[in-house]
């Protein structure tokens, strides 16, 4: 399904100050404050920050040194990323009531092709504004939302439609900016060179000496010399985009190939015993993050490196969907218990594969047989009772934070519970 | 070997007994072909493999008695090829002889060869009512597994003497499909089979093809190794499965907390719809959500990548709202093997057995595990 010809079936929706936005929703004595998410270590930037920090020149990516000099009174918060992945599972649910094909480029901001969607919702302005009611409603946020016949166009509306930060606080942006094919150039021609995908600093400057700084004065160049001067398929690519060309479709959502873990240890590990704990402690990350990102797989991955930089996997495939931790961790072990760690080992890596999302995965069929062993053993490990236990620790975590709860195989003695966690440095 | 017969009758006697005939042959050793033999006008035909015999039986015009081997494939296609009417057949030693009209083919046989044969058993058998045991077939035969690889006992259909009569029960472990024919003895008391699916789907196959003869009996005697179903011109002997059938009555739930009643029908098209998004792999299929709420059920099936399909159908419902997926395929195996107007699902929670009937009709259930999602 492609979004093609005249017909303006691309839609690029954002949401605003995302971050920033669900701190607000889950603590109200934030609104109207200048709120910024990112990270408290030395070279932390800021992830996103609301509008009255905006107003004050703060921007994202931007250190957070600087962001604090120039907002001094703003409220910093270090960002929840199981939180944000719930509300943006939230979101995609919504788009799914509009269109199936759905490309997420992050966390807030995603491409919808429409074109299949018109006699039901109407024409995509239409479908433009429900989905912005809807997100309204559903998640009590607010997002922008850009309309072309490109995703390039429907990327560069949507920042039109956003609100504007201003002393006296955000003055609210249009919410929703539709590009007709007919006005695509005189949208186009205008900007900065650097609005364009494949435009970085560097590529920038390149084009600055030869006195291209909007996208109109990049059209204006022939075609063979933005070739010769950016390389053939750099140059090709931004002339078309420069002349308003983007042919690639939306993309519904690719899966990634695996989730996995990796531990490199101080010291070489050469006993098993050793080793098994750190198994479970990677594998229950691992099952955590592909519940989290709504994952299942079907193929446990065991990697080792050995004190000489040598390195072997061992792979074991089920035949149905896997997402529970002890599971992995238990096929995981298996695959350590096969394999000699006498030279020993510097690190271990635990991971999942073969993976497909659990909505579409089919889930697992029950087993009327298995009825029997449920009832004579509810206690044991892989029981029916396990999954709820699963469930529980990762609503724990997604209030708590990841070490709230965990495995007692994964505590130290005199270190406490050492879950292993993804992004500890999320933004420095 | 020599006779004339009417094309089409001569056609149904070969492919009911090709049937049987392996198409693994090359593994199994069995003779690839079936066996045509003349006995005055009388001409019997038999496909065999490892496990099963069918003896297709009908009259001809013979001029010759004798027995040859033929390939099976070739000689049904070839048969099939002719136009209806007389069709001639003669068999030497060689090669067999196939003509109708202007046609002519000649086809190689394997001389001396002959096909495996079961032992017949030699108990006395007794009849069943041919009609009323192929519903119950129809009925069972498709809980059973299809393939043995996991485990052989799933792919039989146990017989069983109750009290009451004769039980049929299949399991492939996701689904258990039950029929009671009350007051139908087949077996002594207390003692039961287990009878491969393969073999009494044949039987249902032939009784549903034939015409609806409500008195038409079906003959059927075993050994400890074998069972013979004899129906009217066609005999079907299968080696029984030996090993142990679950034991199914535990698993079935003495009560359960909410019941819905909707049509059979509209349930079955709004099924059949919605399935229509299903994606149907080797591991994996996407499975149907059932919400029942008050005053009725809501099916959906959703596949990101084609899309999602809603149908909601009035019922009578009460009880909590509650979400229960299956496997589409399964939920309408159950849905179609039923015959009353009114289906009845009854269900515990999202991880227990469903069940499902008829209203009405208490001789049959199946009880279905849902499929666990997210």
């Amino acid at each position: 399904m492609t979004a093609s010809g005249d017909r303006l079936d691309v839609l690029h929706v954002d949401m605003d100050c995302f971050f920033a936005a669900v701190e607000v929703l889950d603590d109200p004595s934030l609104e109207r404050r200048p709120v910024i998410v990112g990270g408290t270590g030395p070279r932390a930037v800021v992830a996103s920050c609301s509008y009255e920090a905006r107003a004050t020149g703060v921007r994202s990516a931007m250190p957070m040194g600087e962001a604090r000099r120039r907002c001094p009174s703003a409220v910093v918060l270090p960002g929840r990323h199981d939180r944000y992945g719930e509300v943006s599972r939230g979101l995609h649910e919504v788009f799914l009531e509009f269109t199936p094909v759905i490309e997420p480029i992050s966390l807030d901001e995603a491409f919808l092709d429409v074109s299949g969607s018109h006699r039901l919702f109407g024409p995509s302005e239409e479908i433009a504004r429900r989905v912005r009611s809807r997100v309204r409603e559903v998640l009590r946020l607010e997002c922008s939302v850009g309309v072309g016949r490109s995703k390039l166009i429907a990327k560069l509306a949507s920042r039109e439609a956003k609100p504007r930060p201003s002393a006296g606080g955000p003055e609210p942006g249009p919410g929703i900016v539709v590009v007709l094919p007919e006005e695509e150039l005189a949208f186009l021609h205008p900007r900065p060179v650097g609005d364009l995908w494949g435009v970085g600093p560097k590529t920038g400057e390149r084009l600055l000496r030869y006195g291209v700084r909007t996208v109109g004065e990049m059209a204006a160049l022939d075609k063979a010399a933005l070739e010769r001067l950016l390389g053939r398929a750099l140059g090709g690519q931004l002339h078309d985009l420069s002349w308003g060309r983007d042919e690639r479709p939306v993309q519904a959502a690719t899966v990634p190939k695996s989730i996995g873990h990796e531990e490199t240890f101080p010291s070489d590990r050469h006993d098993q015993a050793e080793l098994l704990p750190e198994v479970v402690r990677l594998a229950d990350s691992v099952g955590s993050r592909l519940r989290a990102t709504g994952l299942t797989g079907r193929t446990v991955n065991l990697k080792l490196r050995f004190g000489d930089f040598s390195t072997i996997t061992r792979a074991h495939s089920l035949p149905g969907p896997l997402f529970s931790s002890l599971e992995i961790a238990r096929l995981a072990a298996e695959l350590l218990s096969g394999v000699d760690v006498g030279p020993g080992v510097r690190l271990l890596g635990v991971s999942v594969s073969s993976l497909e999302p659990l909505a579409t995965a089919g889930g697992r069929q029950l087993s009327l047989l298995d009825l029997d062993r449920a009832e004579e053993a509810p206690r044991r490990a892989d029981g029916p009772l396990r999954a709820e236990v699963e469930a529980a620790v990762d609503a724990i975590r997604a209030r708590y934070g990841a070490h709230a709860v965990g495995p007692a195989t994964v505590v130290e003695a005199g270190r406490g519970l050492r879950v292993k966690e993804l992004g500890d440095q999320q933004w420095g | 070997m020599r006779f004339r017969a009417d094309r089409d009758t001569l056609l149904e006697t070969l492919v009911t007994a090709s049937r049987a005939s392996a198409s693994r042959s090359a593994l199994s050793g069995a003779a690839p072909g079936l066996q045509i033999t003349l006995r005055s006008n009388v001409l019997e035909a038999v496909g065999s493999d490892p496990d099963l015999v069918i003896e297709a039986r009908c009259e001809v015009a013979g001029e010759q008695d004798g027995t040859v081997l033929v390939p099976t494939r070739l000689v049904t296609d070839i048969v099939r090829s002719f136009e209806s009417g007389a069709v001639s057949v003669a068999g030497g030693e060689e090669e067999a002889r196939f003509s109708a009209g202007r046609a002519e083919f000649v086809v190689r046989v394997a001389a001396g060869a002959e096909i495996t044969r079961l032992s017949s058993p030699e108990t006395s058998g007794i009849d069943l009512p041919a009609v009323t045991f192929a519903d119950g077939l129809r009925q069972v035969v498709r809980a059973a597994l299809a393939d043995d690889s996991r485990a052989p006992q799933l792919t039989a259909v146990q017989m069983q003497a109750t009290e009451k009569g004769l039980r049929l029960v299949a399991t492939d472990s996701y689904r258990l499909a039950f029929r009671d024919f009350e007051g139908m003895s087949a077996l002594e008391e207390g003692s039961q089979v287990l009878v491969p699916a393969k073999a009494l789907g044949e039987v249902q196959r032939l009784v549903s093809q034939a015409k609806d003869d409500q008195d038409e009996m079906i003959g059927f005697r075993h050994s400890d190794l074998d069972a013979v179903f004899d129906l009217d011109g066609v005999r079907i002997t299968t080696r029984l499965v030996r090993g142990q059938f679950p034991d199914v009555d535990r698993l079935v739930p003495s009560s359960y907390a909410y019941r819905l009643r909707v049509s059979r029908e509209d349930f079955a098209s709004a099924l059949r719809r919605v399935r229509l998004l299903v994606r149907d792999s080797k591991d994996i299929t996407t499975p149907v959500r059932l919400s029942f709420r008050e005053g009725g059920v809501e099916l959906q099936v959703l596949t990101p990548e084609s899309g999602r399909a809603v149908e909601a159908l009035e019922g009578e419902f009460s009880g909590e709202d509650i979400m229960i997926a299956f496997n589409p395929g399964y939920l309408l195996d159950g849905v179609e093997a039923l015959r009353s107007d009114l289906l009845v699902i009854e269900v515990n929670d999202p991880g227990k057995p469903a069940l499902l009937r008829g209203e009405g009709e208490d001789e049959y259930r199946y009880l279905l595990m849902p499929v666990k999602v997210s």
